[in-house]
């Protein structure tokens, strides 16, 4: 084009359009996730942190009042022992049976039909509704007619029948059967997926070396399973403290406060005495524990990889 | 109309003969119509007295929304729908939610002063929430002046009054002018049941109860003397609740004193977590109703408290029930001062203030609750709670739990206590009541802990000080 010539009218409005396409595309292209999430996250979170500094019934601000009625709720410290306890023992159990079920099967089945079928029975507790994986254990909890305790008796056992949720430490177990059998899979196959990424060639070399099973384990395995151990261990914690369904067609807390997690807790709070404001403050402290747990992670993982 | 064409026709004059005419045509036509506008209102003045209320000036609405849970409870109304469509032409439309959302959308609603629904049905704990605000009509002032019905038992009257007319009263409350402000259409009352084929005697006493659950229980053939539902929460305190007020216990005076710690409860929680729970299925403290009703209606169990609902979709139901025609049913038994104390647990009707066809809603109050009416409401398996129909013999045959019915409604039954707060009390003494039954707590701890607490709570809330 010669350069001394006029750009006509159209092609300096087109050039315009197409500057301002450019400039403005990449903010409309995220106008639409932004919007999305600030109705469906920040909405809700600023909503609740007003209702956390409000006073219940009277209303008005409050400060911090919600936030340290919590320091003297000893139910809330019962609740979160229960939590703890909970989340402990179901952290323990899934990672130890989902790690050692992973590297049983990376060592033994081989085949590509054998592992596409224990990936789908293994993924069957994950997508079924935990209220219905509820209602499943109900059914062979409840001592009157649950396949449970009639197994129990064609074995032999002859004595009173078993009250799988009528004491706190069986109440607990019973939940925590639900947690495992829906969960521990997905340890299971977050790890399986880990082990496919060790090198086959220095598991091979240990081999050679005279290296056994458990210092494959070990010395090789585990250090590259490290991050993916780590991330499942704080999925799984996060998970643990909004545990709700099961728990509540199973025990609905009981017997007594046994088996009343947090998000029960939370619950009872809010729509059973209709406290919203204190259960914001609680649902707060729920998110800013998570989030701290969550950036923590994030940091280590993140120092690990580069 | 009418006027405008006849003006239409004299400025045409005779030049326009033909259009006059077919103007006058349709003003005849106007006219004919006219006629049978008067002759439609004098049907429906009939209608209205087929329907036994004073006659209402509103205009026919197409159809009435009415806010409804979703489950047993509304057997009977969805079956007596289509004869309302049919007699009236206004369409009843059943708007259903699960329990906990209706109650959710029914307060938004009603404080957005939204005219969602035209009718509202409600569990008979919502009464002093919805008293209190004033956000229903009241149905005996102007212009439905609701009369008392002989045929209707005094205490669904007064479960439908605000204030309540006896009981403790929330503060600010009892100055106000009472008010009936919705009328019972699920008469549910907690009634007993019994084999009669085992238990020959009925059981007057929970003494008698427990002699005979004694004599019958035998764990190792997995039948049990009694059926407990004493789950975690409401299930526990409406299983409990009858026995306690048959020993003379209470949760409240007369002003809201927390007065549970008394010799009264504790005997009532030591029978209900000792002898009684020992002639009981294993696992009562997680029984819910529907592991009750299993027991009873497949030959496990030989006495239990139980809600009509359950006695019509299992215990009765020839589907499920391996003993039919051998359970019984009658009043729940006294306590040691002989007085029979069942519980009461109505789904009412009501008119939300801010209703847009409310002459047509009551219409359809007076007419569903009407003798006529309910009979094929409870043929259909809806609950009822007129005294006639009740007390009907063919009834009584399909249903026999209808006559028990009747006479625990004229025991007369008592009613949780009327406060917005009870959803927070029940969840404090359903916790402490179920630990004493699962044995992780004593009575006397159970109590005392609850006692506590509900003190506490009702010092917040402003009852008490």
């Amino acid at each position: 084009m010669n350069r001394g010539a006029k750009v006509p009218a159209p092609h300096r409005a087109g050039a315009a359009i197409t500057a301002f396409r450019r400039a403005a595309g990449p903010y409309l292209l995220l106008a639409a996730p932004i919007l999305f999430l600030l109705t469906v996250v920040v909405y809700p979170l600023v909503y609740a942190v007003d209702l956390s500094l409000q006073y219940y019934r009277v209303g008005g601000f409050a400060g911090l009042h919600n936030y340290t009625l919590a320091f003297q709720d000893s139910l809330l410290g019962e609740s979160l022992r229960a939590t703890l306890v909970y989340a402990g023992l179901a952290m323990a159990v899934e990672i130890a049976l989902g790690l050692a079920l992973a590297v049983a099967v990376q060592r033994t089945i081989r085949s590509v039909a054998g592992r596409t079928l224990v990936y789908l029975l293994f993924v069957v507790p994950m997508v079924t509704p935990p209220v219905a994986a509820g209602v499943i254990f109900r059914l062979m909890y409840i001592p009157q007619y649950g396949i449970l305790n009639f197994l129990f008796h064609d074995l032999g056992y002859r004595g009173n029948p078993i009250l799988w949720m009528s004491s706190p430490k069986m109440a607990m177990f019973s939940v925590l059967s639900v947690d495992v059998w829906q969960w521990m899979p997905f340890v299971f196959l977050v790890l399986f997926a880990g082990l496919q990424a060790v090198p086959p060639d220095v598991t091979e070399a240990a081999q050679v070396d005279g290296a056994g099973g458990w210092v494959r384990f070990r010395a090789i395995e585990i250090p590259y399973l490290k991050p993916l151990l780590l991330l499942v261990l704080v999925f799984r914690f996060t998970d643990t403290l909004r545990v709700f369904d099961h728990v509540q067609v199973l025990t609905m807390g009981g017997p007594g406060a046994a088996t009343e997690f947090l998000s029960l807790y939370l619950y009872k709070i809010a729509f059973k005495f209709s406290n919203l404001n204190y259960a914001a403050a609680l649902a707060i402290y729920v998110v800013i524990i998570v989030s701290i747990v969550f950036s923590l992670t994030s940091r280590y993982l993140t120092e690990e990889t580069t | 109309m009418t006027r405008s064409h006849s003006r239409t026709v004299r400025k045409t004059g005779t030049a326009e003969s033909g259009r006059a005419r077919r103007a006058t045509r349709v003003t005849r036509r106007a006219l004919l119509a006219g006629a049978a506008g008067i002759a439609a209102t004098a049907l429906g003045t009939g209608a209205r007295r087929v329907f036994g209320v004073p006659a209402l000036a509103a205009a026919k609405p197409a159809q009435l929304n009415i806010g409804v849970v979703s489950g047993g409870e509304i057997l009977g109304l969805k079956a007596i729908a289509p004869m309302w469509n049919k007699e009236t032409g206004v369409r009843l439309n059943l708007i259903e939610y699960p329990y906990a959302s209706l109650y959710e959308k029914m307060t938004t609603a009603f404080q957005a002063n939204a005219s969602t629904f035209d009718i509202v049905m409600l569990d008979d704990p919502w009464m002093p929430k919805f008293g209190s605000e004033a956000w229903l009509a009241p149905l005996d002032a102007a212009p439905f002046n609701l009369k008392r019905d002989p045929d209707i038992f005094p205490v669904v009257y007064d479960l439908g009054s605000w204030p309540p007319p006896s009981g403790p009263v929330p503060p600010g409350e009892g100055s106000k002018d009472r008010h009936i402000y919705a009328i019972t259409l699920v008469g549910n009352v907690e009634i007993f049941m019994y084999r009669r084929d085992l238990v020959p005697q009925m059981p007057q006493t929970w003494d008698q109860v427990l002699a005979a659950a004694k004599r019958l229980n035998n764990g190792s053939k997995q039948f049990y003397g009694f059926t407990m539902r004493g789950a975690k929460g409401n299930p526990v305190i409406s299983e409990w609740s009858p026995i306690l007020r048959a020993y003379g216990g209470n949760i409240f005076d007369d002003h809201w004193n927390v007065v549970l710690k008394s010799a009264q409860t504790l005997s009532a929680l030591k029978f209900f977590t000792g002898p009684l729970k020992a002639v009981s299925e294993p696992g009562a403290d997680v029984t819910d109703a529907a592991d009750r009703s299993r027991l009873m209606a497949t030959g496990h169990a030989a006495l239990g408290e139980t809600w009509p609902a359950e006695a019509s979709d299992s215990v009765e139901n020839p589907k499920v029930n391996s003993v039919m025609g051998k359970v019984a049913y009658a009043v729940v038994p006294a306590g040691p001062a002989g007085k029979h104390t069942p519980l009461m647990g109505n789904w009412l009707l009501g008119i939300p203030k801010a209703a847009k066809e409310k002459d047509w809603a009551y219409r359809f109050i007076t007419w569903a609750t009407s003798a006529k009416v309910q009979k094929p409401y409870a043929a259909a398996g809806g609950i009822p709670f007129r005294q006639s129909i009740l007390t009907d013999a063919g009834l009584n045959k399909r249903y026999p739990f209808f006559k028990a019915m009747a006479d625990s409604l004229a025991a007369p039954p008592f009613w949780r206590p009327r406060t917005p707060e009870w959803s927070a009390v029940e969840t404090i003494l359903g916790t402490h009541v179920n630990a004493a039954l699962a044995g992780t707590e004593t009575a006397e701890v159970a109590v005392d802990k609850a006692a506590g607490e509900i003190t506490q709570h009702m010092k917040e809330a402003g009852y008490i000080k």
